[in-house]
């Protein structure tokens, strides 16, 4: 299991991605695609979207269910990953790679926890 | 998880990192690392295991076992022969489903009863209840056996292997078998329920389970788990307990029918009787009969009816979302997700399954009963209304050994009709015609063993005058039986008919032939519809009885098409009642040779069904029929069997070089004329009955069911090439006859001196007629065809007795009659026995070897080449302009 430092990540396993300028990218964890097992399809939200932090903006769908990705923090969709749609498989291959959405205009964030932090909550 | 019970195979699951779930009390493995899609696509291109140790196996045994599941479940228990299975519903008094089960008889008087592992204890209570009133008794055997589904293409190559080559069971849908894998005893079903055509469920002892398991994956399968499973059953439509059966989303219960398997499931036969749930399930089919026939008037009784579905629009459909046909909410998903499959591209036999793989959003739908196919509809994916469609299904399995993902086509509106100058197309159509002409005459070796070049004596008659023609004729009974023709100018074809009559009856050595089918196969009908006719000739008002039961080779034994229910014989066999199938036996073949009719296993078959029709006779052939032994025992027994011999390939062989079934005590023969006979494409019957015998009214039955019967007009043409045609093989045949058995003979050793495969009996050379048969590997018979065919060898691909159908084709057919008459011989065969290794061995493109054999090959043999006759035709050419 990977948890790269460099992330903030949620008890609801998204990660955050600080890129300056109230702007991030945001994704779900490693933990959270093997949980999920293949996902098949992804509800990407759309550009210019308001959302809300620890509200859901996406879902994502394995074989057996769909699962709500829930957003880290307040702000605006600047840019979705439209890779996914037709891919959504590269959310198991790169988790980290494959971002979901890029968030402008961020006001607010919900809890985040650092890398280490997040290793803990998810190995208790 | 302590509660819940382990299957046998456990450990092994936990061993191998499987995600272990609770499914209906069981413990058991949802997915493997591999995870759910991959699972699933290996399934559909190679070999997967699913234990389904979870399911309930109750074992029923006593006097009364019978009545008892005829009681119980909603299939016809006496329509089930040891080694077979069959699916079935253990309905409730509703017409509601209390479970579904499959019934497998592996042994005379017992019989094993799987169902779904969440209802065993259920399904138990209620059979227990049931079982009071009956002398049998259960016993549930869960744990004494384990059950590993091996499913997928490559699965019968795999247990082969444990079988030491053995044939795990017949290539049918719901065969079994006992037999031995590596010393241990197993019990095998052609069953699944993954809707993969090559699919098997192995039983074997609970110690053993875990060595089965491993040794299977040793061989190449990969464990796959209930998501893979749930996958694949939805996109083969396979109805799932608790989703399409049992409780609607709404709670109400799921009529029966309204299930597409409850039309096999269900039985109303007066034989199987009263049974639970019976009147309510007639109530049912009654509306589903209404509804097949568009009639939707009233539904009461099944409102609702499970249909495929699939999702237009991007998205997941999920049991339980409503479906929507404009305002009105039509029903429910009932079982739905995004299912994988592997592109294909090509057309046809062409297909080519690719290594791409995409998804799609697919489904089952309770929806209601006026739903039609390609109706569009949306369905609510949580808020959202996305476009779907009713598809006529998600996947075939017509095309084995592998399962087709069948993808959303609209309908295609009708093309533009021809139009324009149509004299470039006059001209295209004439080059292309030559170029054929050519190519199959000159550059080709023809191995098709059913087709025949006619001599040009042969081809020149076909196409002169009586062509074209008609010439009606029927006798008649006030002027002595004499032959009335309804039109004039038919003086030279009335003769030329009663020419061809008496050739053919030296030829078969019979007394009366009919020589007016234009087919082998309207031969055949003509007969059945005679013999139909003469069955009921004492009693006219009321509907004729069918003919049953009646004997024959079995398709995949090879079997003529036209000798089966699903060819000529459709219009005229019957319906056992008791079985609610075709009266139909096949002939038993020997365990170590499949070509060969197994007499001793006949004669039981005989005592038992006693036939009134028995019809020898193969399209796969390889040797003689036993036609002299059964006609002993026919007469031992005293029975009013009518014995014919459909000798379509073998007609040109009929003497001493291979069997005269007249003289054997055939009462019929039927026949091509073009095979390995020297004649134009037209059928032929001859009979053995003569005047004053009883059964000549049903020779004059076969004569008035030819004409006005079945032709019209019966294509003079050829009828008078055909009487050439009988001129040159009543000339000729003593050496062509000989010639065609030692090529074949000859043939067989040289390809198998090659390195290949040949098929049959290597103590007799193989081969008893003009056909030589290779195995090539399973399912790789169309290609090699192929290839071959792109190397001007022309032969056809062939199941074997051992293989589903013609697409999972792992053999080549080949018939050495037209190459012989074209004068190969024994060094011309081994030539091309050669270049045929080089071409399917080895890959290697044999072309211009191929033109430079048949080069040396042109003249035509068996034919009247004197110069006269050469003059004669070239005059017949002249002033007929042909």
């Amino acid at each position: 299991m990977n948890f790269p430092a460099e992330l903030k990540y949620t008890k609801d396993h998204e990660w955050f991605k600080d890129l300056g300028n109230d702007t991030a990218l945001v994704g779900i964890t490693d933990f959270a695609q093997s949980e999920l097992g293949d996902l098949v399809f992804i509800n990407l939200p759309q550009v210019g979207d308001e959302v809300i932090a620890d509200e859901s903006f996406c879902d994502v769908e394995s074989v057996k269910a769909v699962s709500d990705v829930m957003s880290p923090c307040t702000g605006v969709i600047e840019e979705v990953n439209t890779e996914l749609e037709d891919e959504p498989q590269l959310l198991n291959e790169d988790p980290y790679g494959a971002w979901i959405a890029r968030i402008r205009d961020i006001s607010a964030c919900g809890e985040l926890m650092s890398a280490d932090e997040y290793e803990a909550f998810v190995q208790k | 998880m302590s509660d819940l019970k382990r299957t046998q195979l456990y450990g092994v699951h936990v061993a191998a990192g499987a995600t272990m779930v609770d499914f209906g009390g069981w413990e058991m493995p949802i997915k493997y690392p591999t995870d759910i899609v991959a699972e699933h696509l290996y399934t559909r291109h190679a070999c997967s295991l699913f234990d389904v140790s979870h399911m309930g196996r109750i074992l029923v045994e006593g006097p009364e076992t019978v009545p008892f599941l005829q009681h119980v479940l909603s299939s016809n228990v006496m329509a089930l022969d040891l080694n077979q299975a069959q699916y079935a519903i253990i309905p409730n008094e509703n017409g509601g489903a209390v479970d579904d089960a499959y019934l497998y008889r592996f042994e005379e008087d017992r019989y094993l009863l799987v169902v779904n592992a969440a209802n065993t204890d259920k399904d138990l209570e209620h059979l227990r209840e049931q079982i009071k009133s009956y002398d049998a008794k259960m016993t549930v055997i869960t744990g004494d056996w384990a059950a590993i589904a091996v499913q997928g293409p490559r699965a019968k190559d795999i247990l082969q292997v444990l079988s030491g080559g053995q044939a795990v069971t017949e290539p049918v849908k719901n065969a079994l078998n006992t037999l031995r894998f590596e010393g241990r005893t197993v019990r095998v079903a052609k069953t699944g329920y993954t809707g993969e055509p090559i699919g098997y469920e192995v039983y074997i002892e609970s110690a053993e389970a875990a060595w089965l398991w491993n040794r299977l994956i040793e061989l190449g399968a990969k464990p796959a788990g209930l998501g893979a499973r749930d996958t694949c059953r939805l996109e083969a439509c396979l109805p799932l307990y608790g989703h399409e059966m049992g409780t609607d989303p709404e709670g109400k219960e799921i009529p029966v029918f309204a299930v597409p398997l409850a039309k096999f499931a269900v039985s109303f036969s007066p034989q199987k009787g009263d049974f639970i749930g019976r009147e309510a399930l007639a109530k049912q089919y009654e509306v589903f009969r209404r509804i097949m026939n568009r009639d939707f008037s009233d539904l009461t009784d099944l409102p609702r009816r499970i249909l495929p579905i699939t999702l237009l629009d991007k998205g997941v459909m999920r049991a339980g979302m409503p479906v929507y046909k404009g305002d009105k909410r039509i029903g429910y998903v009932t079982s739905g997700t995004m299912v994988p499959y592997y592109r294909h591209e090509g057309e046809g036999l062409g297909t080519v399954i690719l290594e791409e793989t995409a998804k799609r959003s697919i489904g089952l739908a309770i929806l209601d009963s006026d739903t039609l196919e390609d109706d569009q509809v949306q369905i609510d994916v949580r808020g959202r209304r996305l476009k779907a469609v009713i598809p006529p299904y998600h996947m075939r399995v017509d095309a084995p050994p592998f399962a087709r993902p069948i993808l959303y086509r609209p309908v295609e509106e009708d093309a533009a009709p021809a139009s324009g100058d149509r004299k470039p197309k006059a001209l295209d159509l004439i080059g292309r015609a030559v170029e054929n002409h050519v190519w199959r005459q000159e550059k080709c070796v023809n191995l098709i063993p059913s087709e025949m070049t006619p001599s040009r004596a042969v081809r020149l008659l076909c196409a002169s005058d009586p062509s074209f023609r008609y010439a009606e004729h029927k006798k008649v009974k006030s002027f002595y039986d004499a032959d009335v023709f309804y039109y004039q100018g038919t003086e030279f074809i009335d003769e030329v008919e009663r020419l061809l009559v008496e050739e053919m009856k030296a030829f078969m050595g019979c007394a009366e032939v009919e020589t007016r089918c234009v087919s082998g196969q309207m031969s055949n009908t003509c007969v059945f519809s005679a013999l139909m006719d003469w069955k009921n000739r004492l009693n006219r008002k009321q509907d004729p009885r069918r003919l049953g039961y009646i004997m024959n080779n079995h398709i995949i034994k090879g079997g003529h098409l036209s000798a089966q229910p699903m060819g000529a014989l459709h219009d005229y066999i019957a319906i056992d009642p008791v079985t609610e199938r075709h009266a139909l036996v096949n002939f038993p073949v020997l365990k170590d040779n499949i070509y060969k009719i197994d007499v001793e296993e006949t004669k039981k078959a005989i005592d038992r069904y006693r036939p009134e029709f028995i019809i020898f006779g193969k399209s796969m052939v390889l040797h003689r029929e036993p036609v002299a032994a059964i006609r002993e025992y026919v007469d031992e027994m005293g029975l009013e069997t009518t014995i014919m011999y459909d000798m379509a390939h073998v007609l040109g062989l009929t003497g001493d070089h291979f069997q005269k079934p007249f003289q054997e005590g055939a009462e019929i023969v039927t026949g091509s004329t073009h095979k390995t006979f020297f004649g134009p494409q037209r059928g032929i019957v001859g009979v053995n009955y003569k005047k004053g015998e009883l059964k000549y009214g049903l020779w004059e039955t076969i004569e008035s069911r030819a004409f006005p019967g079945s032709v019209s007009n019966h294509h003079l043409g050829t009828q008078l090439g055909l009487l050439m045609a009988a001129y040159e093989m009543n000339q000729f045949k003593d050496a062509y006859q000989a010639a065609v058995v030692s090529n074949a003979k000859s043939f067989a050793r040289s390809l198998k001196a090659a390195g290949l495969d040949v098929a049959g009996d290597p103590a007799i050379d193989y081969t008893e007629t003009h056909q030589v048969i290779v195995n090539v590997g399973y399912g790789t018979g169309p290609e090699v065809a192929m290839r071959l065919e792109r190397n001007n060898i022309i032969c056809n691909y062939q199941a074997t007795p051992e293989e589903e159908g013609f697409t999972a084709s792992g053999a080549l057919r080949m018939g050495v009659n037209e190459m012989t008459r074209f004068g190969f011989g024994p060094a011309g065969f081994d030539r091309l026995a050669q270049i045929m290794a080089d071409c399917i061995l080895r890959g290697k493109e044999v072309r211009e070897d191929v033109e430079a054999l048949r080069a040396g090959y042109t003249e035509m043999r068996y034919c009247f080449g004197e110069d006269d006759v050469v003059s004669a035709l070239n005059d017949l050419a002249k002033k007929s302009g042909i």
